[in-house]
């Protein structure tokens, strides 16, 4: 569609105050609205429109959308340093590329602007590995979703992954699947994706628990779980194992281009300069792609809130159990209940539009729809099993598929961007595919070969309470340790809170802590541990007792030992006498 | 493997109290404590109020427990610290049960188990608390910790969400140390706490209580820096208009707490919605797994320690005696419409234990009110109590008549005024 057509379409459709114009081959649009609704509305509108991407500038009237929150850190320990690769962004895309490329023979940087690996949409999704049926044909969702749910076979064992692939049962309580059933069957099977069609008997077989009001349902068997955030960290591991150098609290703030060409990027810790740079700076790509001069696309977060349940409950589910929606509009599968691989049910997630990429906030309608919509789908689950909730965003597109391509016009610079879901069941995937480009482009360089000691294997910390006895007896015979339980809920032992100080990517937070071994993820949400943990972080790393955080930065949780405050309460009281 | 009469989880004043009786009675006993240390949450609660009813002294919570630890020190009660039970199964008359320490894995057995695993408390997003995920949210019992066994403390101003007595202590312990305490706001419409504890550190202390307001949403992105609260109707929803924004930079929840019953679910015991605890006879002793006792804040949230100890000296003599327990015939009783619970919430007719305690709690502040006992249609007992509210236990000593059968049909009634 011709541009001004498109203009003329917008204004009649959602407001008359936008403008569009070409950059790139993209379409941008301008112009002031009252709603963030309408926002994303002209996006829609303007997307798959023969233009590349919409590239959505339209401000809402009277909203101030928050910056990117930076580190408070500021110092030159990176300025001047040269890498072959930079990749902006820790997430599973970010790391799990940086793991693939450290098979070559090159200096390879990663930064992060948190303190964590995967603090972000990483940490903040349910963890199913998708089958690959939810997205269109011929789609890159679709292409890399189907193969890196294939792939996680093998990468779960390199990288020691906790993966679980008990298929997903989508339950229907109505007749219209009749109709719809050759459609599902050839979406299948044009995707690659197993699939059967099983009776209201033969789903009760699969999970037995499930609520009586269902016609049939059909089941994917290759449908699985892992944990986001440990599959995140694991990468990241490995990938730092294999040399690439890891910088945190470290945030691309813009970058030198010239001739289409990324000289350096700044960041709050000096300027780095790369050979190549990849964008997989997840809800901030779009960002990231502007410091370049080449934003040809534009991250909407579109939020969602997951629950999690006591693991209590954990025996009423098997596998991944969802009820069929079919509408066109919705963006997201709609959700259903995941047995995790820690045992818990986690319940989610809704979705919705909203303006700020880092609006963690939960709300009571969210977690009230969550817990409506899904809750008694499954027998036996109420809301007092309710032990947390969560929220995160999803680094959509207007076009809604991944970008995973060189850029067009910036010959140095790689995307892995728009990766919203099924992301982590296409990050293995992706990450091959982008260190095939990063491979291409770096030959225009320099020759490179790749490493001969390159080590694909990750040992993850052991989960100690899960090992058989014997084994158990033996692994705390060489480490006591293993046999002093901190997290009474979880019966996560000292040994392993100790091993994640150590790790290759030290954890130095309370979160930290807690996305690798799980200390304080139990009902009593680290009501006992916290104070111990806090203990073994300043004996195992010196830091200080009041500067240990909740998740980095000043997310500090003491404020002043005791008797301080009287001291300064005293010196109060006599400055206020003179 | 090692075998015990009694294994006693938990070395809190339930566990100390049952492990001393159960030694004192013969039976080979061992403590297991998840703690480095004996004495359970005593240790954090240096205010003073324990063992008046016990004792009649007014000890800090550390010397309450010292009585006990030394009592069972001197006795050579067989303890073990630092060791976590993983599994307990029940095979035929005995339990066998696996425990990790630093020492390893061990596997143990017994002939009965005393459960003395004390409670925890509700946490923010039990209660539905929203808005973002900053530092400086915490349960009163975790400040409790970090201020008293730690030395440190969490913040410079401080709202409380809920009126349990921790959260009351808390606010004078936090004044003390010059923390400023914003106020408590309960989202009932009557405190949760005993009143002489809203006396003594509310009160005495010109902190505020605010009946029928809640935080309805947290603010701050690394570290607290506000909270919303809200009036609340009579369901306890927020009320539209009322919020009201309060800078702080802690939320101090206490908000409640719940039995630890985990490895009793896991046993299969039979629970009580009311108290959260397992079903009970007069001897603590589960209704459905033979030789599993229950006592302290386990069986049911108590007010006062004392009352802890008493129960854990009951389940020790009952698992103490189980081998000699002949027949159980389990007679249950009507429970009238004002009370809450009642523990033990069965009688066993054949049990040697006739002198029965009951400790009972009401739904709603009650004045002027007699509580009896009835027989049939006989009153067999009655006593009068000027006031009675929910935050306050009550116990009575009853004497179970002789003729009780099968068939007797017993009652417990508590209403205002006198039928």
């Amino acid at each position: 569609m011709k541009l001004k057509k498109i203009e003329s379409l917008l204004r009649r459709k959602v407001s008359k105050n936008i403008v569009c114009s070409e950059f790139h081959s993209s379409i941008v649009l301008e112009g002031e609205v009252e709603k963030w609704d309408e926002v994303i509305r002209a996006g829609k509108l303007a997307a798959n429109k023969g233009y590349k991407g919409v590239v959505n500038k339209i401000k809402v009237k009277g909203l101030e959308i928050p910056k990117m929150k930076l580190p408070s850190i500021r110092d030159g320990t990176l300025e001047g340093k040269k890498f072959d690769v930079l990749i902006i962004g820790g997430g599973i895309i970010g790391s799990s590329i940086a793991r693939e490329i450290s098979k070559w023979d090159v200096s390879i940087a990663l930064v992060d602007k948190e303190e964590d690996v995967g603090t972000h949409t990483s940490s903040r999704n349910d963890g199913v590995v998708h089958p690959g049926i939810a997205p269109p044909s011929g789609s890159k969702k679709t292409f890399y979703n189907v193969r890196g749910n294939k792939m996680y076979t093998r990468i779960s064992k390199e990288l020691d992954i906790e993966f679980s692939r008990k298929g997903s049962l989508v339950l229907y309580n109505n007749n219209f699947l009749k109709i719809i059933k050759p459609l599902i069957r050839s979406r299948a099977k044009k995707n690659g994706v197993e699939i059967y069609f099983l009776d209201v008997e033969q789903a009760k077989e699969i999970e037995p628990n499930i609520t009586d009001e269902i016609k049939g349902a059909f089941f994917l068997p290759s449908a699985g779980v892992l944990s986001p955030y440990k599959a995140t960290i694991a990468y990241a591991e490995n990938a730092a194992q294999n040399g690439v150098n890891f910088f945190l609290e470290t945030a691309a703030e813009s970058m030198e281009v010239k001739n289409g060409k990324i000289i350096f990027v700044s960041t709050n810790r000096g300027k780095i300069y790369p050979k190549v740079v990849i964008n997989a700076a997840g809800n901030f790509a779009d960002e990231a792609a502007n410091m370049a001069g080449d934003q040809c696309f534009t991250i909407h977060p579109r939020k969602g809130e997951e629950v999690i349940l006591d693991k209590k409950k954990g025996w009423l589910l098997n596998s991944i159990v969802s009820k069929l929606t079919i509408n066109r509009h919705s963006n997201t599968k709609g959700g259903g209940l995941i047995k995790t691989v820690d045992g818990n049910i986690l319940i989610g997630p809704n979705a919705y539009e909203q303006p700020y990429k880092e609006d963690y906030t939960t709300t009571p309608n969210g977690i009230g729809e969550v817990l409506n919509k899904h809750l008694y789908t499954i027998k036996g689950l109420n809301k007092a099993d309710v032990i947390t909730y969560f929220a995160g965003t999803r680094a959509a597109t207007y076009e809604e598929d991944f970008i995973v391509e060189k850029s067009e016009y910036i010959e140095n610079l790689i995307y892995a961007a728009g990766i919203q879901s099924p992301g982590i069941t296409s990050a293995p995937a992706i990450a091959v595919d982008v260190e095939k480009m990063a491979v291409e482009i770096l030959r225009n360089y320099m020759s490179i070969r790749k490493k001969n000691n390159w080590n694909p294997k990750r040992e993850g910390i052991p989960l100690v309470n899960s090992l058989p006895y014997e084994e158990r007896k033996r692994l705390i015979a060489q480490n006591p340790d293993y046999g002093v339980i901190i997290c009474r809920c979880e019966e996560i032992s000292n040994g392993e809170v100790i091993d994640a100080i150590h790790s290759p990517i030290p954890a130095r937070s309370l979160d930290s802590i807690k996305r690798r071994v799980r200390a304080g993820m139990g009902r009593c949400q680290g009501g006992f541990c916290t104070p111990l943990i806090m203990k073994i972080i300043h004996e195992e790393s010196g830091i200080s007792m009041l500067k240990i955080s909740k998740k980095g930065g000043k997310s500090y949780i003491l404020r002043e030992e005791t008797k301080n405050s009287l001291r300064r309460v005293k010196a109060k009281e006599k400055l206020g006498k003179r | 493997m090692k075998s015990y009469d009694v294994v006693i989880l938990g070395a809190g004043p339930a566990g100390l109290a049952a492990a001393i009786t159960s030694n004192d009675n013969g039976s080979k006993t061992l403590v297991i404590e998840r703690e480095n240390k004996p004495g359970g949450i005593l240790k954090q609660c240096i205010h003073d109020g324990f063992g008046i009813v016990k004792f009649g002294q007014r000890l800090s919570g550390p010397e309450y427990a010292y009585k006990f630890i030394e009592e069972a020190e001197e006795k050579n009660v067989e303890m073990k610290f630092s060791s976590f039970v993983t599994e307990i199964k029940k095979s035929d008359e005995k339990f066998e049960l696996k425990l990790v320490n630093s020492g390893g894995m061990e596997k143990i057995e017994t002939k009965s188990i005393v459960l003395a695993t004390g409670c925890r408390e509700r946490t923010a997003k039990q209660i539905f608390i929203h808005g973002s995920r900053p530092a400086g949210v915490y349960a009163a019992g975790t400040v409790q910790y970090f201020t008293n066994i730690m030395g440190y403390l969490p913040g410079e101003k401080c709202v409380i969400l809920g009126s349990g007595d921790i959260g009351l202590i808390m606010a004078r312990r936090l004044t003390l140390e010059g923390t400023k305490v914003l106020g408590v706001y309960e989202a009932k419409p009557e405190p949760s706490g005993l009143k002489r504890n809203l006396a003594q550190c509310l009160e005495d202390y010109s902190i505020p209580l605010y009946l029928s307001h809640t935080i309805t949403k947290v603010f701050g992105d690394e570290r607290v820096n506000a909270v919303e609260v809200s009036k609340v109707d009579k369901n306890m929803q927020p009320i539209k208009g009322t919020e009201k924004i309060i800078k702080c930079d802690t939320v101090m929840l206490s908000v409640g707490l719940i039995p630890e019953n985990e490895v009793a679910e896991s046993l299969g015991l039979r629970m009580d919605p009311s108290t959260k605890g397992p079903l009970v006879d007069q001897d603590l002793m589960s209704v459905n797994v033979s030789g599993v006792f229950s006592c302290g804040n386990s069986l049911h949230v108590n007010d006062l320690v004392d009352y802890v100890s008493e129960s854990g000296e009951i389940a020790g003599l009952g698992a103490a005696r189980y081998s000699l327990r002949k027949e159980t015939r389990l007679i249950t009783f009507n429970k009238g419409k004002n009370l809450l619970y009642l523990v033990p919430q069965r009688i066993n007719v054949k049990s040697e234990n006739k002198k029965v305690i009951f400790y009972f709690r009401v739904k709603a502040t009650m004045k002027n009110v007699e509580f009896v006992v009835k027989l049939g249609n006989h009153k067999i007992l009655k006593t009068r109590y000027l006031y009675l509210s929910p935050p306050e236990m009550k116990r009575i000593i009853f004497d179970l008549p002789s003729d009780l059968t099968d068939d007797s049909e017993l009652g417990f009634e508590a209403y205002e005024g006198e039928r």
